[in-house]
């Protein structure tokens, strides 16, 4: 197992808590990734990366210190455990004696490789994608592809004993399509992949995540310009879910709530959503990219139910806040590295199926949008308001699709935009592994899905007015 | 030799061995500082030295990069092995390659990007600034009675960039900052703000009364806010937020994304783009300005360079691979990893305040913040969720969120018709507020 000695670790968690806390941790972390990227029809270029080095943290009530260090001596550990010591200073403070027993975690990714992928097999992925996307739409004029694979090896050890060790694969092939059309340009993406190795195009082709790609962006060519004003929204499935993640989502994470500062702060038991909305947020799907064995924090990756049929049923806890709120972690610490301290997080956020079909929903609609792709969003968690922005959309006139829009901001307020959820669709399905999230300046991979679903009124952010 | 060029020397040595035909490494190591404090109590305090190495390799006209934190000899010349092994798969590129010139003037001193008060000042003392911070916005207002924290940071390090012709040069640069977020009750909602000061040296900073009132007068600018009705109407966008706009517009004067077609200014080089009003500036040797530097990530010398001048785009923003493809010289603009990256960047200042400005608006909205990101470059389209306060017979008449804004980047910048004179060098992107005739408002109805 890649990490650092156990009898090393114990002695840094010790030394860590000589001026007093309530625990301590240390997260090692060694991150091998490699990615190609092909442009203008060749292999543009080729990077390799390496990420290695440890962290240490002293928790003391509501107080964190954190110091880490590329450096793996002895020396340089010891130095960065006195640091985050900083944090207590507890006058009583007793040498105490740490012993940690190596866990056993559950296997959580789909089969990978410790050596890197074979770069000759992801050329030719690549120019396959390439060939793929152009051959979609002959306005289609220029494809980047690119991609990238990492394992990320960590070790996570804490002053309550536990030792884990956990092997995290991830991939993604992503391609952009660029067309013009009557002088406009417009452009398609797409990717795919998540916590997997090169076997995942055993069942998947480059050629149908390019095809995809070009696919958006044939459409966003003919694409009009988006309506303004409050209309009826239908959310396709999939990547859809990203509703869900900035409408409810990251107002459950257990920080907010904790500090009061989340619209949803106190609200476990109260309705936040119709009747219709169920959502959970799952560590432990196999192979998504927000999938952990266990999360940063060392403690296993977990099925949440946040909301159930519109009642809030409870928040997302890493250590610090669930200790804090007398509450266990639900697996939800994350980090983007060794080099900052973990925050309570979304791993892949949900919605089961509801009854609808997909053609009553889009038949239920007089007037309003379609939007099937998603580019990403945005919320500010105190008042609750947020945005998704729209990378693939269509108009809905008389209950039928008709043309293309182009790419609009939809607006909302989370519980409003909850309540407003009056169909939901039996089509349920996770979203193309290609979503990361950000939070506080760190990235993670993150999952999400959501059957179609239908929203009496959102704020369409195009520029045609009436 | 300082240790940053130890390694950056050692790196190109051990590139060159793995059998690169050129070799440029970049090492930076920094001593990062950070405390957070909520209510009257200190919450988080990190200390640490961070160190990364970039190399570019290039075998031939192949060329591929590396990063790491790993500064074992045994791990560069590992990863550089890969690096070379990685570069024999991608395709011969004629215009791959380092720079011919170099900067020749390497003493950072005038350009003042390092502070002593940066690395003087005791920890005690940031942390009694953001006790003080949380102080201040609890006292100012009962409706403010919770926050999202008062954060204060520091670094303080050395860049140096080494190549196989022979370039070696090493600067040390400082930045501090302070910030913070305020949550202001709003009868059965909350309002959450956050005010910031970023720059070279803590004496450059605004002082905590002035974060304080500014953070704590956003928050409360926002209380009993509604949503418009849906129309099109002049939009002032108000500092912070104009220059998060002029970021979104850097992404079309990129040329890695001029060369992939991925902009709307693709082949409007000398053409209007923008009014009269529009003048863009990229400085890189802006003296204290958090972007400068005296040479980019290729070892380039910095310099100014006007990309929009009175509305007429002038020139892409280059780095040497995307300047020989596209026919110009680098403009100093190698942001590392391959990527264009800004210096300083801003929009020239008009002569009028933001008050005159407001007071000239009969009807619109002065736009505080804007969420959503920007992803239509290729057809310029803005959409973005706002917040801000209505302007009703050139006054100030209340505040509105839960709305949309959106038009083109094109007829945006056509559309500037007013440049207030508030512009400060507190970032790397900065914007005076400037005001658009006319937008799509999208809201109630």
């Amino acid at each position: 197992m890649t990490g650092l000695d156990p009898s090393l670790l114990e002695s840094l968690l010790a030394r860590a808590l000589r001026r007093g806390g309530d625990y301590a941790d240390i997260f090692f972390e060694r991150k091998r990734s490699q990615s190609f990227r092909l442009q203008d029809g060749v292999i543009h270029e080729a990077s390799v990366g390496m990420t290695m080095g440890a962290g240490i943290r002293v928790i003391s009530g509501e107080r964190s210190g954190y110091a880490h260090s590329d450096d793996l001596s002895p020396e340089s550990l010891a130095k960065a455990a006195d640091v985050a010591a900083l944090i207590a200073d507890d006058p009583n403070a007793a040498t105490r004696s740490i012993a940690i027993v190596a866990r056993v975690v559950p296997a959580m990714y789909d089969r990978f490789d410790e050596a890197p992928i074979d770069a000759a097999i992801i050329v030719d992925y690549l120019h396959r994608a390439d060939v793929a996307a152009r051959a979609i739409d002959r306005r289609i004029d220029a494809v980047n592809a690119s991609f990238s694979s990492e394992l990320q090896e960590v070790q996570i050890a804490a002053s309550d004993g536990r030792l884990v060790y956990d092997r995290r694969p991830l991939l993604t092939l992503g391609v952009q399509s660029l067309g013009t059309h009557e002088g406009r340009r417009a452009n398609g993406y797409y990717g795919d992949g998540g916590r997997t190795g090169i076997d995942f195009f055993l069942t998947t082709t480059p050629e149908s995540i390019a095809e995809r790609s070009g696919h958006i962006a044939a459409t966003n060519l003919d694409a009009r310009e988006a309506p303004a004003g409050e209309m009826p929204v239908v959310v396709g499935g999939g990547g859809g879910g990203v509703l869900l993640h900035e409408a409810v989502g990251h107002g459950l994470e257990s920080d907010f709530n904790r500090q009061g500062t989340s619209l949803y702060s106190g609200r476990v038991g109260e309705r936040v959503a119709s009747d219709l909305v169920t959502i959970f947020d799952d560590g432990n799907l196999h192979g998504e990219r927000g999938s952990l064995a266990v999360d940063d924090e060392g403690t296993p990756g977990q099925h949440k139910v946040l909301v159930e049929r519109g009642i809030l049923r409870g928040y997302m806890q890493d250590h610090l806040n669930g200790t804090l709120m007398g509450t266990p972690s639900t697996g939800s610490g994350r980090r983007q590295s060794f080099r900052v301290m973990p925050q309570p997080r979304m791993c892949n956020t949900h919605m089961p199926p509801g009854d609808s079909t997909f053609e009553e929903i889009i038949a239920s609609v007089e007037r309003g949008v379609y939007a099937t792709s998603f580019a990403g969003g945005q919320v500010e968690i105190s008042k609750g308001d947020f945005v998704f922005m729209v990378a693939e959309g269509y108009l809905i006139e008389g209950g039928k699709i008709t043309a293309p829009i182009r790419g609009a901001t939809l607006i909302g307020n989370g519980p409003d935009a909850m309540t407003k959820v009056t169909m939901v669709g039996n089509d349920a399905r996770l979203a193309n592994r290609s979503y990361t999230c950000g939070k506080g300046g760190q990235y993670v991979p993150v999952g999400v899905g959501m059957p179609t679903v239908k929203l009496s009124q959102c704020i369409v952010g195009g520029s045609r007015v009436g | 030799m300082s240790d940053s060029l130890r390694i950056a020397l050692a790196a190109v040595d051990a590139a060159m061995a793995a059998g690169a035909t050129d070799a440029e490494a970049t090492t930076s190591i920094a001593d990062r500082f950070s405390a957070e404090a909520r209510d009257v109590q200190l919450t988080k305090l990190e200390q640490s030295r961070s160190r990364s190495l970039a190399v570019r390799v290039f075998v031939g006209r192949r060329r591929a990069h590396l990063g790491t934190s790993d500064l074992t000899t045994e791990g560069i010349g590992e990863l550089c092995a890969r690096a070379v092994e990685a570069a024999r798969f991608v395709s011969e590129d004629p215009y791959a390659g380092l720079p011919e010139r170099f900067a020749s003037d390497l003493d950072a001193t005038a350009l003042g990007i390092a502070a002593d008060d940066v690395i003087a000042r005791a920890a005690d003392e940031k942390v009694a600034d953001i006790r003080e911070l949380e102080r201040r916005i609890r006292a100012s207002d009962p409706r403010i009675d919770n926050s999202n924290g008062s954060r204060i940071g520091d670094a303080a390090g050395e860049t140096s960039l080494a190549n196989s012709r022979g370039f070696r040069a090493s600067y040390r640069s400082t930045s501090a900052s302070l910030g913070t977020s305020p949550v202001a009750r709003d009868g059965e909602s909350k309002r959450i703000s956050y005010y910031g000061t970023a720059g070279r040296s803590y004496a450059s900073l605004d002082s905590t009364t002035v974060v304080a009132h500014e953070a704590v007068r956003r928050a409360l600018a926002m209380c009993g806010a509604k949503t418009p009705p849906t129309a099109k109407m002049p939009i002032i966008f108000e500092r912070d937020v104009a220059a998060s706009v002029l970021g979104d517009l850097f992404h079309a004067f990129s040329a890695s994304n001029i060369a992939v077609g991925n902009s709307y200014l693709v082949g409007k080089v000398n053409e209007r783009i923008g009014s009269p009003l529009v003048t863009v500036i990229d400085d890189g040797r802006l003296v204290g300005g958090l972007g400068t530097a005296p040479f980019d990530s290729e070892g380039v010398a910095s310099q100014a360079t006007t990309v929009i001048d009175a509305g007429i785009l002038k020139t892409y923003l280059f780095d040497t691979y995307y300047g020989r493809k596209l026919g110009a010289a680098s403009t100093g603009n190698a942001g590392g990893g391959g990527a264009i990256g800004v210096n300083n960047l801003y929009l020239k200042a008009g002569d009028t305040s933001l008050n005159e400005l407001i007071a000239a608006t009969p009807r619109g909205i002065l736009v505080l913040d804007t969420i959503g990101f920007a992803t239509e470059h290729a057809s310029g389209v803005y959409s973005r969720g706002a917040r801000g306060l209505l302007i009703e017979n050139g006054e100030l008449a209340g505040p509105l969120d839960g709305f949309t804004i959106a038009g083109t980047f094109l007829e945006m910048l056509a559309g500037i018709d007013r440049v207030a004179n508030d512009l400060r060098f507190d970032s790397g992107v900065v914007s005076p507020s400037f005001r658009v005739a006319e937008m799509t408002v999208s809201g109630a109805g």
